[in-house]
This record gives structure tokens, sequence and C-alpha cells, in this order.
């Protein structure tokens, strides 16, 4: 079709920050521009494998945006179609790709890097069939993923997964409702926000200490900074959008659709986007946003860093008081913590009523 | 109103499909021509094909055409015209739009099924509508189903296109992208966003059934696109 015009994707929110706040964000800058060329070369070697009931997804820092040398690649193949033994060919094949691309794999857990299904991703959720391997699929399927390829699948099973968190709990989208927050999707970016960090004390109890270092200051921010987005996610329509979008939104001939709709674009942006987009948005949180990107750009900046990030990756637990990396890491992880307390807790906008109804009980 | 393409009732023989619509007291119809040899007979018949028994007449165009069958078929629509039948056309099959452009509001754009890379969802649509200010719309929602179970996407397309409206594809479209029979599921998502539909368009099934199973599909169809909340039509 020769004479198709392009879709048009909207300006990035950390474009606009970096002129908001007058700050230069070179760590970001360069993390996310290499995220883009491996996205590039992946897509281009993944050519063909993707159907449309077939999306290869990927995770973590190569979704959000913040890929360095030394990131793992967590990846796996969302079906949402006719089971077909194949499949695993499918899967098989791209870790091949992956590792021809030089990818390190991803982690021991083995959470990425084969198959996931859609039935389970969008229908067990809760009870005890929702494994903490299928909270993680689903919950990082929402908040820092991206398909490579063809998206067909991963947009259907997307729109599936939170249209269940949106209406089997619509009731915060009556106009007669306080605060337009769904708690069901806020409970389970919660949980696994916590499940999070039970796991980190888990993990260094059973690799006794081996990777601690790392996996603590990524717990302190880069995993706080996807629950951050979360929070800010399920806390938009207070936040984000204006009185009259809002009122249109409530009053739409189907607020549900409209809410999903309007996650989706919230979602389709990188964790870092979505906290550019609330400074963006309100002014008296200039400094708060100075404080919270100068600390992620030290933390990008170490692990950009890859004699430091081998330091941190072997570095005993023993070890950390008297290192200068980790202590200088601590500190940043500091400055982010305190920031975003501040954020949450701001009272010029509506987010402390909202962190105070939603995010302690 | 409600009916049938002749193609799910006849496969690729519209005129056997038109009489058994006609023995069936069915006065809705969609004359279909997916398929290119197809074109030419449907054309030469039209000046002897008595459709005085329809209250809607609308006609699928080839579903597949390259740029030589697609200067045929738009310059051979001139002889028709004049009939102002709605003309539902598949926008992955167009190369030049200004040719389309020129049937103006006769044109009826419809929503693709997952299969196709363009024309499935609003913003697909968008592009297409871009192309085609006059055209009017064709929603299959089989296929916006098909694209997002949710109907999250039938919502966004027919809030955006509601106006453009002109008749209605429904039928389940299954995982091989075949058109199927109603299932219990698919109804209720159908019936999730059939508020958004004007009442009184015409609903075209394409789902094939034998002659005695039509009535049971069509009560189908019509319950799927009553409105939640709205008393039951489905006849058992």
């Amino acid at each position: 079709m020769p004479e198709q015009l392009a879709i048009l994707e909207p300006p990035s929110e950390l474009d606009r920050l970096r002129e908001t706040l007058q700050i230069a964000l070179p760590n970001i800058d360069n993390a996310r521009a290499e995220a883009n060329t491996f996205r590039q070369q992946l897509e281009a070697s993944l050519l063909g494998l993707t159907s449309e009931d077939t999306s290869i997804v990927v995770f973590g820092s190569l979704a959000r945006d913040e890929f360095t040398s030394g990131s793992d690649v967590d990846w796996t193949v969302l079906i949402d179609g006719i089971a077909n033994p194949k499949h695993l060919d499918l899967a098989r094949e791209a870790g091949n790709v992956l590792n021809s691309l030089g990818a390190r794999g991803p982690g021991l857990e083995r959470i990425f890097g084969s198959m996931a299904f859609s039935h389970e991703i969008i229908h067990q959720i809760g009870g005890e069939d929702d494994t903490n391997s299928n909270t993680t699929k689903r919950i990082l399927l929402v908040l820092e993923s991206r398909p490579v390829g063809r998206r067909d699948a991963f947009d259907r099973v997307l729109n599936q997964v939170l249209s269940r968190y949106i209406a089997e709990d619509a009731r915060f989208l009556q106009r007669s409702a306080r605060f337009n927050v769904p708690r069901f999707l806020v409970n389970d970016f919660a949980r696994y926000w916590r499940t999070m960090a039970v796991d980190f004390a888990y993990k260094r109890r059973t690799r006794a200490g081996t990777g601690t270092a790392i996996r603590n200051i990524k717990l302190r921010m880069s995993r706080k900074l996807i629950f951050v987005s979360g929070l800010l996610a399920c806390f938009s329509a207070n936040v984000l959008l204006t009185e009259s979008e809002l009122s249109a939104l409530l009053q739409a001939p189907n607020a549900t659709y409209e809410f999903v709709r309007h996650l989706r674009r919230v979602l389709a942006q990188t964790p870092l986007e979505i906290v550019a987009s609330v400074i963006n948005r309100h002014q008296h949180l200039r400094r708060i946003g100075l404080q919270l990107f100068r600390a992620y750009e030290v933390f990008l900046a170490v692990l950009r860093d890859n004699d430091k990030r081998a330091h941190l990756d072997s570095l005993q637990p023993s070890a950390e008081e008297g290192d200068r990396i980790y202590q200088e890491l601590r500190g940043a992880s500091h400055e982010f913590r305190d920031a975003v307390l501040d954020l949450f807790f701001d009272e010029q906008t509506m987010l402390h009523q909202l962190t105070r109804t939603y995010g302690i009980f | 109103m409600i009916g049938f393409s002749t193609g799910a009732i006849a496969y690729s023989n519209f005129r056997a499909g038109l009489q058994v619509l006609g023995e069936q007291n069915v006065t809705v119809v969609e004359i279909s021509a997916l398929r290119m040899t197809e074109w030419q007979p449907l054309m030469q018949a039209f000046d002897h094909l008595d459709l005085s028994a329809f209250d809607f007449v609308s006609i699928h165009l080839p579903s597949e055409m390259n740029a030589t069958e697609e200067a045929f078929v738009t310059q051979s629509l001139r002889a028709i015209q004049h009939r102002k039948y709605p003309l539902i056309l598949h926008p992955d099959v167009i190369t030049d739009f200004g040719r389309w452009r020129e049937l103006g509001k006769l044109i009826c754009v419809e929503n693709m099924d997952k299969r196709k890379a363009i024309g499935r969802t609003e913003v697909e649509l968008d592009v297409i509508f871009r192309q085609l200010p006059e055209a009017r719309f064709c929603f299959d929602i089989g296929h916006a189903w098909q694209v997002d179970p949710t109907m999250t996407e039938a919502y966004s397309i027919l809030k955006c296109y509601r106006e453009k409206l002109t008749q209605i594809h429904a039928s389940e479209v299954n995982s091989r992208s075949k058109h199927d029979k109603l299932s219990y599921a698919t109804i209720q998502s159908f019936r999730d966003v059939a508020h958004m539909i004007p009442a009184g368009l015409p609903i075209i099934l394409e789902t094939p059934v034998s002659p005695n199973e039509m009535r049971d599909e069509m009560n189908k169809a019509r319950f799927a696109l009553t409105p939640l909340g709205s008393p039951s039509e489905l006849v058992a």
C-alpha cells in the first residue's frame, strides 16, 4: 500500500523533562540509545519468527531503555493461539538468535528464556495457581516489556490482563468515587514489589552472598522504579489527567474501556518516562525531579562502567561497608528514596492522599 | 434488519445464495464476490437480477486483487454506481486510493482480521479513512473481537467511526480466521459493545450455515447485538 501514512508516536516525556529541568541525562540517554540499537538488531535477526499468535517479548533493562553492555536479556515467546509443539522450536531459535548477538542470558530462576502462555497469564491472577513465576511474567508484561517483531499477541494479552484488573473492580470509575484508582491493580503491583524484596533475602541466603551487592542496588533503584511507575500509572487518572479529561473519561459510553485505553497509553512509556510525565505535569515537582533523575544517573553511570559493574558483581556482603563504589550507589539510592517519598507525599497534588489511601493499607 | 452474505449460504455462487435467501424470506443481503473469478459474472448478471424482494443490498468486493484487477473492478463499478449499493472493501487490497476515492460514499471500508497488517484497529483505520474521507464503514465485530477479545479495540473503533457505520458483519471468527457459528463466549463479548451500535443498521452474517440453521444463527446474532440490560430477544 504505497500511500499508507506513518503512525506518529508522541514525543518522549524524557525529552520534555530535559528541557523542563534544564539538565543533561547522558547515562539515561546512552542507555536508551543502546537499548534502541540492540532491539533493532534483534528485530532484524528475528525477522519471520513472530506471527499473529506469537510475539517475542523482552523485559528488564532492554525494555526499560536502560540497557548497558553488561545487561542480561530477559525474553519470552508469548503465545496466544492454537497450541503447537513447534513453539518450543521457535523459543529455541529465538534463544539462538540472542546468543548470536552476544546477549547475556536470562537469570538463574529460568522464568524467562522460553515460552509463556496467555491463558495462565490472563486467568491466574491470585489463588494457588498464580505462582511466583506467573506473577512475575504478568506484572513485568504490564510494567516493563516490549514486543520485538509482530506485536499482535502481545497487545491482545496485555489488553486482556488490564481489562481483568479494571472491569472486575470498576467501582472506582463511578462518578461518585472519591478517587479513581484501580485497587485490584495497585494491590498486585504492591504484592509484586514486596515479593521482589522478599526474594532478595531468599537469594542472599541461597546464593551465599554472591551477587548480593548489585541485586541490592537494583532493588533500591530499578526494581523500586518499576513499582513507582506502577503506582503512578494507577494514580494517573487523578495525577496526570486534567479535570476535563477525567470527566470525559468517566462520562464516556464505557468508562472501563476508556480506562484500559488510558492505562495502555501510560504504560506504553518506560518507567522513567512515566515518572518524567508526572514531573512535567506539575511545575512545583521540579526539585524532586532533579534529585530523582540525578540519583538515577549515578546508578546508570556505574552500571554502564564494565569494571565497576564487575566489581559489584563479585563484591561480598562483608566488604560492602568499606567499598567506595557500593557506598556511592548506596548514597544515590538514598537520594532516590527520599525523592520518591517526597513525590508520593507531595501535598500540592493528590499524591499524598492517594498514597495514604492506597499505598499503605 | 438482519440477513446473510450470499457466500455464506452458497460458496462462490451468488445466484444460489440469493435463491435460498428468497426462499427463507430473508430480505437483507450482501452479494459476495470475494474471488476475482466471481466478479465479472456478477457484473454481467446485474441487469437481469431481480433484487426487488430485498430491503437492503450491499456488494462485497473481491478480497484479493492485483493493481490491474483493481483498475478493472473500479472501472466496472461505474456501470452499477447508480444503484447506490454499499460496496464493501477490504483496505488491504487497495493499491491506488485515487480510484476508490472517486466512488465516494459508496465505498464501505471493513475492519480487518488479525492476519492482516492494516485496517485492524482504530489507529490503522484512521490511516485508511484519511485517504478515503468520504468512505463509509462496515464494522466486522468478529474481526474486532479476534484482534482484541476484551472488545476495547471494538469500543475504540465504534466510538471513532460510529457516524460512518453502514452495515455490520456479525459472525464468530475462529482461531484459524474462518467464519464460524456464534459461540456463547463470543456472544457475551459482542453484547459488551452492542450499545455502541446504532439501532436499525443492517446486520450481515457471514457464518456458513445450511438453510435450516439460518433462523437460529440470525436469532443468536440479534441477541449478541442487543445491548446488555435490554430485554432478551433470544429465541430458543
